[in-house]
């Protein structure tokens, strides 16, 4: 076995083997001669049995990476004389034969170098070579240099003394030595010297002038001189300029002038001569502008709201249908109690549906009371639903939190729902906006179908009030306290803290008013402790548990009663109406920052610290069951026993004869009241105690349901019973409505609620009897005020309102008059009404005995007179 | 002394006048029913708002000279009346 070479021989020799290869015709290796192949090489092909013969097989005993192999001479010439001319070694046999070495080297070509697979090393030297490469330079390897002092060295020249001998200056001869002597008696004379030109004499000097030979000129072409580069110096500044001179700060002074020297000018009689021409000018430019206003446009003035320019083609007067929203699996045989439009987003409208009148006594076929959702992009099915526990009559968003929603049950029981986390649900059929609904497994619960992505979700009730606590009649009307004041357990209105609603008012015809208070007080903590336990088996999981403090332990704060004023008994409030309290106080730092507080972190603040508002105006008007307006105050008075009582009403009229469903104030005056009832509306200003200020005349159908506009001081809508809308315009005409949309449902309307959501769009959701709900396109003839529309409505309210006074005034006179008539007519014909009565009587009773006897006379000629056995006394 | 009060109960006594301001070449008020930190104010401003406009009279046509000058504004109209020496700022409140 050949011994194992080191590979960097080998791979030189391979590697110039390749190169060699690829250029081999010319290639001026030293190896290489004309031949293809060296002289002491010789490429030879051998069989495989040659090869097994001598273990040196391709790719198995030689291979690319040790292609060396040993072969003995004797085995060769063995081979030659075995196998004579079949021998592969048979061109080489003198060869081998004078071969002086015992062995020799056979090397497998891989690559063909040299055109055959094998080839054989002809001189021991080449072998010697191939075995044992001389060391290759490596020039890759650098040895450190050692850095040595340079040693002195004898100076070869190279010609520069030469060029130093020509430019060194010698002396050429020697120094030629003048003496001059004078005569010995001119010693010490002076000597004088003077000059004389050589041109003076004229053969005194030889010379031999230059002159420019004409036959050559040499051009000298190249001239050495010196030169230097001297960089050139240049100092220089530079300052900018301040162009524009502009100051920063200034702080002046005005100048005055001292009262000496005023006092001195208003002396002088230029001043007088000044005054005196100016105040002609003055006087007419003053009076001019008290005559009339030169700069008023009257032509701009004529038409704001008429005409506004920018409308094109037809404009609809009167309500356009933009959408009606139904579903059939929700809606059906119910009816629509109450509508709200979502407070922030946008085209959302939620929904109370009841079971139609009598069915609520069936209570085998009990279908659960939902609040439904509707959004505008999707108008035949609900965006979420709000299990209830009963049929809910009212509900309300709260204003500072519009995820959370209050409604009274048709069972006197106050639900509250907490639906923050389908929120993005609602949001994300917003028109234009891409939020991905995310409709996640955790929200699902109890239901039986699977939980598939296009179910609309159930949101169940996050609390509920406590049975015993709450009404005990159905609740029809709920309202959250604004944000500017609170209520504590005595009944008093006080300050509230932190600016938000956090306490609703309910009231039901069990003749009662309860506050309630969504927070969790402290009183209740010690209780809940243990109620807990309780709660957490029966609250079903995935409810939000904001109001768990709450649910099925909530009492109302208080209770206000409603004592009739002159009987006994109470009445039955449907519909009421609180005086929204605006606080002027400077800390409305609430305002900039919409942090929603958490509902159920919220604690009951202590009555104590409290402040509490004495301005707050506390009295509320409220709409009865039998058709009366009473105007009460809640706040609770002590009485004689010394416990809090509710005070007897105030003021108690009567004008509508059957159910008042409406009480609405106006959103432009605090003290505009509209309720509607029966066949009739009234609006009445709160402070005038006599009456409404304006009552319509008795319609025809039954006014079902009123509401204000939100943008029109004068303009309110009344719904029907036969499904029509009438829309009023005070300023336009006070006796009739100024449009009829007449059948815009063919059921009774239930609610109307209009909604501005946006400065272009108004819209009117419309509900009726048989669950549908429809939303109208309120006309921009509807929703734009007039120029001073609120100017002018409040004019005509005072004036109805002193037309009222005038009337009473009036018919109190009417009435004083008449009785003084009456007095007057009894002094002057005192006998008459007394005689006269007598004497009728006596009259009478003669004519009844004359008939008495003629009626004897007649029987008796006829012979049928009989004793009269009955006894008549006269 | 008594005619330039005369002359400032006259102006006065007219409707809607909130102030008014004698006011010398300098732009030094003389005389005012203002108080003073309104009344420098108003000379000093109205003073330049004078010049300007006289300047503007006069580079037109030289012969001409400004002789009233009355600046109307949402709140009121403030009216001046320039002279050699001195001038009148009259402040009032339109009655409409």
């Amino acid at each position: 076995m050949p011994p194992k070479k080191p590979k960097s021989g080998k791979s030189s020799a391979g590697s110039k083997g390749k190169g060699k290869k690829i250029q081999s015709p010319a290639a001026r290796d030293w190896e290489l001669s004309n031949q293809d192949h060296p002289e002491d090489i010789f490429p030879m092909v051998l069989t495989s049995a040659t090869q097994e013969l001598f273990d040196c097989q391709a790719d198995e005993d030689v291979t690319g990476e040790s292609p060396y192999k040993l072969l003995e001479k004797d085995d060769i010439i063995q081979d030659i004389k075995t196998r004579a001319a079949v021998s592969d070694f048979s061109p080489v046999k003198q060869i081998v034969l004078d071969y002086p070495e015992d062995e020799l080297l056979l090397v497998y070509d891989r690559d063909f170098t040299y055109g055959q697979s094998f080839y054989l090393v002809l001189t021991p030297e080449a072998k010697d070579r191939i075995l044992n490469p001389p060391k290759p330079e490596t020039p890759e390897v650098f040895e450190k240099e050692v850095v040595k002092t340079p040693e002195p060295k004898p100076w070869i020249s190279l010609g520069s003394d030469k060029e130093i001998d020509e430019e060194a200056f010698k002396e050429s001869r020697e120094k030629l030595l003048y003496k001059f002597s004078r005569v010995r008696r001119k010693f010490g004379v002076p000597v004088c010297f003077s000059d004389r030109n050589t041109a003076d004499a004229k053969d005194d000097y030889l010379e031999c002038a230059s002159y420019q030979d004409s036959r050559f000129s040499i051009k000298q072409m190249q001239r050495d001189c010196g030169m230097q580069a001297v960089p050139r110096l240049q100092s220089s500044s530079a300052q900018t300029q301040w162009k524009f001179q502009k100051n920063i700060f200034t702080q002046y002074t005005p100048r005055e002038l001292s009262v000496e020297e005023k006092e001195n000018i208003l002396q002088l009689e230029s001043l007088k001569n000044f005054c005196n021409s100016v105040t002609p000018r003055v006087l007419q430019a003053l009076q001019q502008e008290g005559i009339m206003n030169v700069f008023f446009d009257d032509w701009k003035a004529l038409g704001t709201a008429a005409d506004d320019g920018d409308w094109a083609g037809k404009v609809s007067e009167g309500l356009m249908l933009y959408q009606a929203f139904t579903d059939q699996k929700y809606t059906k045989d119910k009816k629509i109690c109450s509508i709200n439009w979502h407070p922030t987003i946008y085209g959302v409208i939620a929904v109370a549906l009841t079971e139609k009148k009598e069915e609520q006594l069936n209570k085998s076929v009990v279908r659960a009371s939902f609040i439904l959702f509707y959004t505008f992009s999707d108008p035949s099915n609900p965006q979420l639903l709000l299990e209830c526990p009963d049929d809910i009559f009212a509900f309300e968003f709260c204003p500072s939190d519009p995820n959370i929603i209050v409604g009274g049950c048709i069972n006197g029981q106050v639900v509250l729902w907490d639906i923050s986390a389908h929120v993005t649900r609602l949001q994300g059929t917003q028109p234009g906006k891409k939020v991905s609904v995310n409709t996640d497994a955790c929200d699902f619960h109890q239901d039986l179908d699977d939980n598939k992505e296009n179910k609309t979700p159930i949101v169940h009730y996050c609390a509920v009030s406590a049975l015993e606590s709450s009404h005990k009649a159905p609740i029809t009307d709920v309202q959250w306290l604004p944000t500017t004041f609170e209520v504590t357990r005595m009944g008093l209105p006080v300050e509230n803290m932190y600016n938000i609603s956090a306490q609703v008012v309910t009231c039901s015809p069990d003749c009662t008013i309860m506050f309630w208070d969504v927070r969790v007080s402290s009183l209740v903590s010690h209780s809940a402790s243990e109620r807990r336990p309780i709660m957490d088996q029966k609250t079903p999981y995935s409810v939000p548990d904001t109001f768990k403090h709450l649910d099925r332990t909530w009492k109302p704060l208080f209770r206000v009663s409603l004592p009739k004023i002159d009987t006994s008994g109470e009445y039955a409030p449907l519909k009421f109406n609180l005086e929204h309290y605006t606080c002027n106080e400077a800390n409305e730092n609430g305002d900039s920052s919409k942090v929603i507080p958490d509902y159920s972190q919220l604690r009951l603040p202590s009555a104590k610290t409290l402040k509490a508002l004495e301005d707050v105006n506390t009295k509320l008007y409220i709409g009865t069951e039998d058709g009366e307006i009473i105007y009460t105050d809640w706040k609770l008075g002590k009485d004689d026993s010394g416990r809090l009582q509710s005070a007897k009403p105030l003021h108690c009229f009567s004008i509508h004869h059957w159910l008042v469903n409406t009480v609405q104030r106006s959103p432009f005056f605090k003290d505009i009241i509209l309720t509607a009832g029966s066949w009739n509306f009234a609006i009445w200003k709160e402070g005038v105690m006599d009456g409404p200020i304006i009552l319509s005349a008795i319609s025809e159908q039954v006014c079902t349901v009123g509401c204000w506009s939100l943008s029109r001081p004068a303009v309110f809508f009344i719904g029907k019973e036969d499904g029509s809308i009438e829309v009023w315009n005070l300023l336009e005409k006070t006796n009739e409505p100024v449009q009829i949309h007449s059948h815009v449902t063919n059921a009774k309307i239930t609610c109307i609620k209009p909604w501005a959501a946006s400065s272009k769009q108004h819209f009117l959701a419309v509900t009726d009897d048989i669950g549908m709900v429809r939303v109208f396109e309120i006309p921009k003839t509807l929703y734009v005020p007039s120029r001073s529309e609120s100017l002018n409505v409040k004019k005509y309210f005072e004036l109805e309102e002193d037309r009222l006074k005038d009337f009473l005034r009036r018919e109190e006179l009417w009435e004083k008059e008449k009785e003084a008539e009456e007095l007057k007519k009894r002094r002057t014909e005192p006998d008459k009404p007394v005689i006269s009565l007598v004497e009728n009587e006596e009259v009478n009773v003669k004519e009844y005995n004359d008939y008495l006897m003629l009626e004897e006379s007649v029987l008796k000629g006829m012979g049928l007179w009989q004793a009269p056995a009955d006894t008549q006394d006269n | 002394m008594a005619e330039v009060e005369e002359t400032l109960k006259r102006i006065q006594s007219q409707n809607g006048v909130q102030g008014i301001i004698i006011v010398n070449t300098e732009g030094i008020p003389i005389k005012t029913t203002l108080d003073n930190a309104s009344t420098v104010q108003y000379a000093g401003l109205i003073h330049q708002l004078v010049m300007k406009a006289r300047s503007t009279v006069r580079d037109i046509d030289p012969q001409n000279d400004l002789t009233f000058l009355r600046v109307r504004s949402k709140k009121n109209e403030i009216m001046i009346a320039p002279d050699k020496d001195y001038f009148l700022i009259v402040i009032q409140n339109p009655s409409d």
